[in-house]
């Protein structure tokens, strides 16, 4: 299979605009780690937007830069040069305040582990960002939520009473309540049994079906991208390839060839 | 290797061990700049009062048949001088008197001194009793008067000024021809002082033609033991001979016991410092073994043994002590000089003084600055050596070695144990004053030490109570502050017990000045009918003449002098109380329970129910007493009474003290009644009027005197507080630096927090206010347990001083404020860490 043209990477197609109509998008966005000898190019010229209302998922090998375009992405982490929009809005015009706004109203985090705070409980947690904003949030969406993921009989558990796959619920429960525009999910099973990730997988899955939710998850887990509407891979801080309703062994497969 | 580590990791942590090792020295500081003071002070009176009686060799004075506060020794006749001139072996014959002379300013009012009396006295000779002139030329003739440096550069003096001075023989205006300092020091510890040649001093000073005392200076190559026998075959029995070594060594120690105390309550403070320091290190290094386990883990599974590791951490404590000690010693010597400094500042005129470093100094520094600190790291130590090879890999392993459950028991068991020791020091004395300080302290410490384990227990509910305002008003941020309080009970009970204990002792002064204030209040409206009380602005009490003189004012019906002399009664020292017996009783209210004041004549005591129990006196029994210049008397008891607060135990008449004395006498203060009928305003005026003649004498009405005796209460309460601030401050930082420790281990849960959307404020309101909540605990356990050990210090001084205990509501929206101030102060650091830290970096933290 020969690589197509960058630009058919579901790629902006007005480049001098100041708004996008992506979820969230990159536009050659470019990020370096250190100075001199020991530079390092974590994104080299990336232009990749995210549709909303889909599942996609970024892929590639270790050190491809697919974490740092989602800390890029998600307002974790700025570009050394090119522009992150989300949510139709340019990061870079964002102060800390903004920012912080932004990730709170906005976007859902799923982190690999340690995604809970260890001093509230499981309903807590789940409204943590609506209760950091002053909110109570919309009762009954939360309420379908908590149910959706299953956890009704344990909202008053803190973390430390939960199993590593009850906790990564609560997590997904955490990301969804506030309906942001965006989730970011790194790793998402990473440190979950196949039976719990599995279980995650699904729920994500349903958020996007069900509720129109959008979804962006870094992995190299090749099943867990399999539940993804499209993948990007990532290879040496550049886009390479994409693949829409991936299989896993057609990931796999995918993945196989970065080594050669 | 194991040192190579220690060395390392030493480096590695350079903050925290740059902390622990000023807080040691700190601690270390205040302990050896007490000692280096108190020891420096004293070696320089020693020296001082040698060389001012070096050119002395005896000195004649009126016996004194015991010790008392107050020395009644009877001044030698003025006959004496020309006898004594006429020893062989006698040069040369110089009388000594002093007298209260109180300076004057331009508008008459009193010159303060720097905290000492104001002194007039004979000048006899240049270099006698250590005078030098600096300036001018000797007092000769009346009108003629030298002054000491101190205070001639403190109040501008100037050499040919007129200066108006209050002796006992009235207001007089001199010339200043002289300005003289003592030895190298420009002025006596405080002391103002006046000189006259000595026919004007006998004159001006009252010397009702005796001395206090005659110094002899002997002719070359006379036998010092030779005249002194010579001497004493022609002295009376109510006069000895001294040499001027034994002049200068009573001299010595009587300023020395001053130095001694001085000392004494410094050190008790610097120890409390060096406690408080114990506890905080204690904690730091508890959290940071916690931090280290996988380090520590790691240490272990590749071969060390649970010995080395437990050695590796005792290394460190015992470098960063070492260097601590160190520079706790020399900063020991610039606590001392600017302590020095500072009283020399507020006028006390001490004497150029070398600092001396004892071996003794050295020797508690070392103890308190290594020994405090060893005995910190051992429970810690101890538990990182039980830490597991296997929590190298699974942190969680071991984090079971880290912790023991019998801090509750251990803590109650302490609690429990300290307090009997604390009461037992308080109440039976054993051992005098000694035993009530060591039992006490030692107490004291034991219920600090058990609490703060105990406290632990207790940590999750009073976080939930103290937090709730918090979790109300300021949403998840208020919440998350209240749940990382309580969420490592025994992290934030240690933490808060360093403040606990400075807030404790602060509250205990609290309670037992309160209780003070009240007592004294109430025996002031209980017993006290007078309306004015007159006192000595520089405490050296009024000429007796005073009260002779106001007697005679219409607009008053009643005046009476509170005096006192000590006696010896059954073998024991006593103070009586001497008083105008039939003005007294209608200007105050002692209880008479038998008897009355009408029959208080110069012959008759009257005794406090207490003692006339103890003794079995009844009305008619007769008193034998011996006067402290060896007068024996006896005394036919005519009354029997129930309040000792104003006049103490036992009650005379000033005429049988003027009887027993030839020494001039001073009264502690006078009281007055206004006529009835007359106006009190008009009364004041004419009473104002008269005490013209009195510029030291301060008038003040009932109200005024109360509110005056109010004040003093006050600012003891200020002192203690101002020295345990230093304690106080390191609590402060204490909790800094546990918090920011906190904040470390925090980091990927920060991170999350940061990212899931809590703004920099937020995160910086939930670390200020956890510090705040933290603050509140030690405050709030500190006025509990503070509070009961004030309640049991006031009951146990005697009813005559404190008859109860009154505990100050009053200062506990203080506390609270402080404790808010302080939480916050302590979270300022941490609180910025928390909010700057990188949110990428932080969730990337494992």
């Amino acid at each position: 299979m020969t690589l197509p043209p960058p630009s058919s990477f579901g790629a902006p197609q007005e480049t001098t605009s100041t708004s996008s109509a992506w979820a969230a998008e990159a536009r050659s966005a470019v990020k370096v780690y250190g100075k001199g000898e020991s530079e390092v190019r974590a994104l080299d010229d990336v232009s990749v937007g995210f549709d909303s209302g889909r599942f996609s998922a970024i892929m590639g090998p270790s050190g491809s830069g697919k974490s740092t375009l989602m800390h890029c992405l998600a307002g974790l982490d700025t570009l050394t040069s090119g522009a992150v929009f989300l949510a139709g809005q340019a990061l870079a015009d964002l102060n800390d305040r903004q920012l912080t706004e932004l990730r709170r109203t906005q976007v859902g985090f799923i982190f690999q582990a340690y995604n809970l705070i260890p001093t509230l409980t499981a309903f807590e947690n789940i409204t943590l960002p609506l209760s950091l904003g002053g909110t109570k949030g919309d009762r009954a969406w939360i309420d379908l939520v908590i149910d959706t993921v299953g956890l009704r009989n344990r909202l008053t558990h803190r973390p430390s009473e939960l199993s590593g796959g009850q906790q990564q619920r609560v997590a997904v429960a955490r990301a969804l309540a506030s309906r942001p525009a965006i989730i970011f999910a790194d790793e998402p099973t990473g440190n979950l049994d196949s039976r719990s990730g599995s279980e995650v997988l699904t729920f994500m899955r349903r958020a996007v079906d069900d509720f129109g939710q959008t979804i962006v998850m870094v992995t190299h887990d090749p099943v867990a991208a399999s539940h993804a509407d499209r993948v990007v891979f990532l290879g040496d801080g550049r886009v390479v390839d994409e693949m829409t309703s991936p299989r896993a062994d057609d990931v796999l497969d995918r993945m196989k060839r970065f080594g050669d | 290797m194991i040192g190579t580590l220690t060395r390392k990791s030493l480096r590695a942590r350079w903050g925290r061990s740059l902390f622990i090792s000023l807080s040691i020295a700190l601690g270390v500081a205040f302990v050896s700049g007490s000692f280096v003071l108190a020891d420096s002070l004293r070696a320089t009176f020693d020296s001082l009062f040698t060389r001012l009686n070096a050119d002395i060799d005896l000195q004649v004075r009126g016996v004194a048949v015991f010790d008392s506060r107050n020395s009644d020794r009877d001044p030698v006749p003025a006959s004496w001088v020309a006898t004594l001139a006429d020893v062989d072996g006698v040069d040369r014959v110089g009388p000594q008197l002093t007298r209260v002379a109180t300076l004057l300013d331009a508008t008459g009012r009193p010159i303060g001194t720097g905290g000492g009396p104001a002194i007039g006295a004979l000048w006899s000779g240049e270099g006698a009793g250590g005078i030098v002139l600096r300036a001018g030329v000797a007092p000769k003739g009346v009108g003629e008067v030298a002054i000491d440096k101190a205070t001639s550069d403190r109040a501008g003096i100037a050499l040919g000024e007129q200066l108006a001075i209050s002796t006992p023989t009235g207001v007089r205006t001199f010339l200043v021809v002289g300005i003289v300092g003592l030895g190298e020091a420009d002025g006596f510890a405080g002391a103002s002082l006046a000189l006259f040649d000595p026919t004007t001093a006998e004159e001006v000073l009252d010397s009702q033609g005796a001395y206090d005392s005659i110094d002899l200076t002997l002719a070359a190559g006379a036998d010092r033991d030779e005249v002194k026998s010579a001497v004493e075959a022609l002295l009376t029995n109510r006069l000895e001979v001294i040499t001027s070594d034994q002049v200068a060594r009573e001299a010595a120690d009587q300023v020395g016991a001053f130095v001694t105390a001085f000392g004494t309550g410094l050190l008790i403070f610097a120890f409390i410092t060096a406690f408080v320091v114990a506890f905080i290190i204690n904690n730091i290094f508890a959290i940071t073994i916690g931090q280290r386990l996988r380090e520590l883990a790691l240490l272990r599974a590749i071969g060390a043994n649970g010995t080395q590791v437990r050695r590796m951490i005792a290394t460190e404590a015992l470098v960063m002590s070492v260097t601590a000690t160190v520079i706790g010693l020399l900063g020991g010597l610039l606590v001392a000089r600017g302590l020095i400094w500072l009283f020399d500042a507020a006028g006390a005129g001490f004497p150029p003084t070398d600092l001396v470093m004892a071996w003794r100094t050295v020797l508690a520094a070392t103890v308190v600055g290594v020994g405090i600190t060893m005995v910190s790291v051992i429970v810690p130590a101890r538990r990182a050596a039980r830490i597991p090879p296997v929590a190298a890999m699974h942190p969680e392993l071991g984090f079971g070695a880290l912790n023991a459950n019998r801090r509750l028991v251990g803590g109650a068991v302490l609690t429990g144990l300290g307090a009997v020791v604390f009461l037992v020091g308080l109440f039976v004395r054993p051992g005098g004053t000694i035993g009530l300080i060591s039992m006490a302290g030692v107490g004291a410490l034991a219920v600090f030490v058990g609490v703060a384990g105990l406290s632990s227990g207790v940590v999750r509910p009073a976080s939930w109570v103290l937090g709730w305002p918090f979790a109300r008003a300021l949403g998840v941020a208020g919440r998350l502050a209240r749940e990382n309080a309580a969420r490592q009970p025994r992290r934030t009970a240690r933490t808060a017990a360093a403040l606990m204990i400075g807030v404790a002792l602060v509250s205990a002064a609290a309670v037992f000045t309160e209780s003070l204030r009240t007592t004294f209040l109430r025996v002031l409206d209980r017993s006290v009918t007078a309306d004015f009380v007159i006192t000595d602005s520089g405490f050296q009490g009024l000429p007796p003449d005073l009260a002779r003189n106001i007697a005679t004012l219409a607009e008053l019906d009643a005046v009476s002098p509170v005096r006192g002399i000590a006696a010896q009664v059954d073998g024991s020292v006593k103070q009586f109380g001497a008083v105008d017996p039939i003005p007294f009783g209608r200007l105050a209210n002692i209880d008479v329970q038998f008897g009355s004041l009408n029959d208080l004549d110069a012959g008759s005591v009257m005794v406090h129910r207490d003692p006339a129990r103890d003794l079995g006196l009844t009305i008619g029994d007769r008193l034998d007493v011996q006067y402290q210049n060896g007068v024996k008397g006896t005394l036919k008891v005519v009354g029997i009474f129930g309040d000792a607060a104003l006049v103490g135990n036992w009650l005379i008449s000033v005429d049988t003290v003027e009887a027993v004395t030839t020494q001039p006498q001073r009264d502690f203060f006078v009281i007055a009644r206004v006529a009835d009928g007359v106006d009190a305003t008009a009364a004041r005026f004419a009473l104002q009027q008269r005490l013209d003649a009195y510029p030291q004498a301060e008038l003040r009405s009932n109200a005024e005197f109360r509110q005056q005796q109010e004040d003093q209460i006050n600012q003891f309460l200020t002192l203690i507080t101002a020295l345990l601030a230093t304690a106080i401050q390191i609590a402060v930082i204490g909790i800094a630096v546990t918090l920011a420790l906190s904040v470390f281990e925090r980091t990927r849960e920060i991170g999350l927090l940061r990212a899931v959307g809590m703004t920099r404020r937020q995160m910086r309101r939930s670390v200020r206010w956890e510090s705040v909540i933290v603050s509140l605990f030690g405050a709030v356990v500190g006025v509990v347990v503070g509070t009961s050990m004030g309640a049991a210090l006031a009951s146990a001084v005697p009813d005559t001083i404190i008859d109860g205990v009154t505990l100050p509501f009053g200062q506990v929206p203080v506390v609270i404020v402080f404790a808010v101030i302080a939480g916050m102060t302590a979270a300022w650091y941490p609180a910025r860490k928390a909010a700057r830290m990188d949110i990428l970096n932080a969730i990337a933290t494992s």
